[in-house]
């Protein structure tokens, strides 16, 4: 475990000090990042809470266009293994489905359950890669993107447009399913078009069941939607500005925060690798990353400090994309080390003993 | 008429939900210094941020403006408040009744939720002017809103009812439209109508049209001389737009499809 304060490497009670007093000094904090196991952030929820600071997940693009769906509408979706042993059909939309292995998996599994066992599977594609790896059908996007050739498809499947075209084919197939799933990436999609899907799986379920399997993000998002919901009742983007949750997705996005120079302090929570946000460097920031990552480093941040890295140096409780759920992920390589969660939790003690709270 | 007469720069966002006529005719200027308007872990007060001087009318100056003045005449019922300057998001948030002016720009999400009265915005408004914030059911409801410059993208997103008037409108205006009529008398960005389910939106020109619009003709319509005739007597610049001939669109045939856009023909 590793720790720098201005460039200089410090051990880390004076890292933790200097962190403190970093946030302790700050109108409008904001806690970033948010890529850790759960325990690590309850921890960055605990002191946001005490601190009066606000919260926002790197995921918060894709967790929100999920979210915004979601609350508007509800969705119908369903999960990896029964899509593997149940679907007939299954319709990929976007490029991001096919970067992993999910596809090929769900291609070569037999159906085995329900009232489609022992058909053979069409795997189909809307504005995919053209992934030749793969046999599937595959049918172009219109020019507007994924949401609007939803849209497109829908009209079809409503039989509000008629005629020989290629979404009027695709319909016909999915209203041919004995058990359908539609994967996608919530982000690629945007709200706008989740919306759209879950409309046209609802219509699709008037005669036959068809549900969606969204992708996760990779930065545990998910997780700390479910945390962030059982500890202030509401989606992550959450202020403590004011002694209590307060949840406004366009308020705390703490990208537009810092950008329009509202937000003065910020602590970057990567204890799994994230993307590394381009307003590193433009404000006072305490960085929390991972052992050997290549921001564990003295230049990153004016106060870092690294921390064992969930489901590799130490265990903890991370979303799994396999099974859907928080399922604890044991230490592939352990190694001695402080976690995400101590920190978060000797910085949360060190400001209430300076007498900082909300 | 009572004004605020804003010292500065706000330090943080500002919170003036709890700031209508109706609110402060009742407080003496120094109870109403003490309101609680700021939204960090430090606050500020109403008296930290403007000089105040009330005298019980139903008139509310706020002199001086900034993009961190959020919820500006929100749940306003009654009475007449006029910004002479920017505004934040949620501009008239909910507002029942009642007349709100802002001389310069305002954030995302004016009039979201705004039952009665009337918004009118001299500059431009951000995006989902109009519109539905997170969760909420609709955006505009039955409130009169005014934009005389640019709107940007989603005016009117899941807009219910009333009516919304713009210069110029950015992309997917009139979004998951429920019902409610929307005028822009410049042109409107691309893909107008996504997901509209009723209402009515009349544009000057568009970008890229979705192919879940269909042209029905140049109809003749009575509803479009009545709403002429309204627009005059707002006094809106979109009245012109509706003597000549326009051209029909029903869509979105991906919803409802009971939405209809009209353009010049």
């Amino acid at each position: 475990m590793a720790a720098w304060v201005k460039g200089g490497a410090a051990d880390v009670d004076a890292a933790v000090a200097a962190a403190a007093d970093l946030l302790a000094a700050a109108r409008v904090p904001v806690l970033t990042g948010l890529n850790a196991d759960v325990a690590g952030l309850r921890a960055a929820y605990r002191l946001a809470e005490t601190l009066g600071a606000s919260l926002d997940p790197v995921a918060g693009k894709s967790v929100y266009a999920e979210l915004g769906a979601l609350s508007a509408g509800g969705a119908m979706t369903t999960t990896r293994a029964e899509t593997s042993a149940r679907a007939d059909v299954v319709l990929v939309l976007g490029n991001r489905p096919w970067d992993g292995d999910l596809i090929g998996e769900i291609a070569a599994a037999p159906i085995r359950r329900g009232r489609a066992t022992g058909s053979e599977r069409a795997l189909l594609s809307l504005g995919g890669p053209q992934n030749g790896a793969i046999r599937h059908v595959a049918y172009g996007a219109d020019e507007g993107g994924l949401a609007v050739s939803l849209g497109h498809l829908r009209a079809f499947a409503k039989g509000h447009l008629a005629g020989e075209a290629a979404f009027a084919d695709l319909a016909r197939r999915l209203f041919a399913a004995q058990y359908g799933v539609v994967i996608y990436d919530a982000e690629e999609l945007g709200e706008i078009g989740v919306e759209m899907l879950q409309g046209l799986i609802r219509d699709l379920n008037e005669t036959t069941r068809f549900f969606a399997l969204p992708l996760a993000d990779p930065f545990q998002g998910r997780a700390a939607v479910q945390l962030s919901a059982w500890t202030t009742g509401q989606a992550p983007r959450v202020g403590f500005g004011r002694h209590l949750p307060e949840h406004d997705p366009w308020r705390f996005d703490s990208t537009r925060q810092i950008e329009a120079g509202e937000a003065d302090a910020a602590l970057w929570l990567a204890a799994l690798p994230a993307p590394r946000p381009d307003w590193l460097g433009t404000l006072p920031t305490v960085a929390i990353v991972g052992e050997g990552s290549t921001e564990a480093a003295g230049e990153t941040a004016e106060v870092v400090i690294t921390v064992g890295v969930p489901g590799e140096t130490v265990g903890g409780a991370l979303w799994n994309q396999r099974r859907g759920v928080i399922a604890y992920a044991e230490a592939t390589a352990p190694a001695e080390g402080q976690t995400a969660a101590d920190v978060l939790a000797r910085i949360r003690d060190r400001l209430i003993e300076k007498g900082v709270s909300c | 008429m009572s004004t605020l007469r804003l010292r500065g720069a706000p330090p943080e966002r500002i919170d003036l939900l709890n700031v209508t006529p109706l609110a402060l005719r009742g407080l003496s200027e120094s109870e109403a210094g003490k309101l609680a308007v700021g939204t960090s872990r430090r606050g500020v007060s109403l008296g930290d941020l403007f000089e105040i001087h009330l005298d019980g009318s139903d008139t509310l100056v706020i002199e001086g403006g900034s993009d961190r003045l959020d919820r500006v005449g929100a749940a306003l019922s009654e009475g007449t408040i006029r910004i002479e300057g920017d505004v934040g998001q949620r501009l008239g948030e909910g507002m029942a009744g009642g007349t709100l002016t802002v001389t310069g720009s305002a954030g995302p999400f004016a009039a979201t939720g705004a039952t009665g009265g009337t918004i009118t915005i001299e500059g431009d408004a951000g995006d989902h002017a109009g519109g539905a914030v997170y969760a909420a059911k609709a955006g505009l409801d039955g409130a009169t809103l005014v934009i005389k410059g640019r709107a940007g993208d989603h005016l009117g997103d899941r807009m219910r009812r009333g009516l919304i008037l713009a210069g110029s409108a950015g992309a997917q205006t009139a979004s998951r439209m429920i019902a409610g009529t929307i005028v822009v008398s410049g042109a409107i960005g691309d893909h107008p109508g996504y997901g509209m389910r009723r209402g009515t939106l009349i544009a000057g020109g568009h970008g890229a049209l979705l192919p879940t619009f269909v042209e029905t003709g140049t109809p003749d319509l009575v509803f479009v001389r009545l709403l002429a005739q309204t627009l005059k007597r707002l006094g809106a610049a979109q009245a012109g737009l509706l003597g000549g001939t326009l051209r029909r669109y029903s869509g979105d045939l991906a919803t409802l499809g009971k939405g209809e856009m009209f353009v010049p023909a």
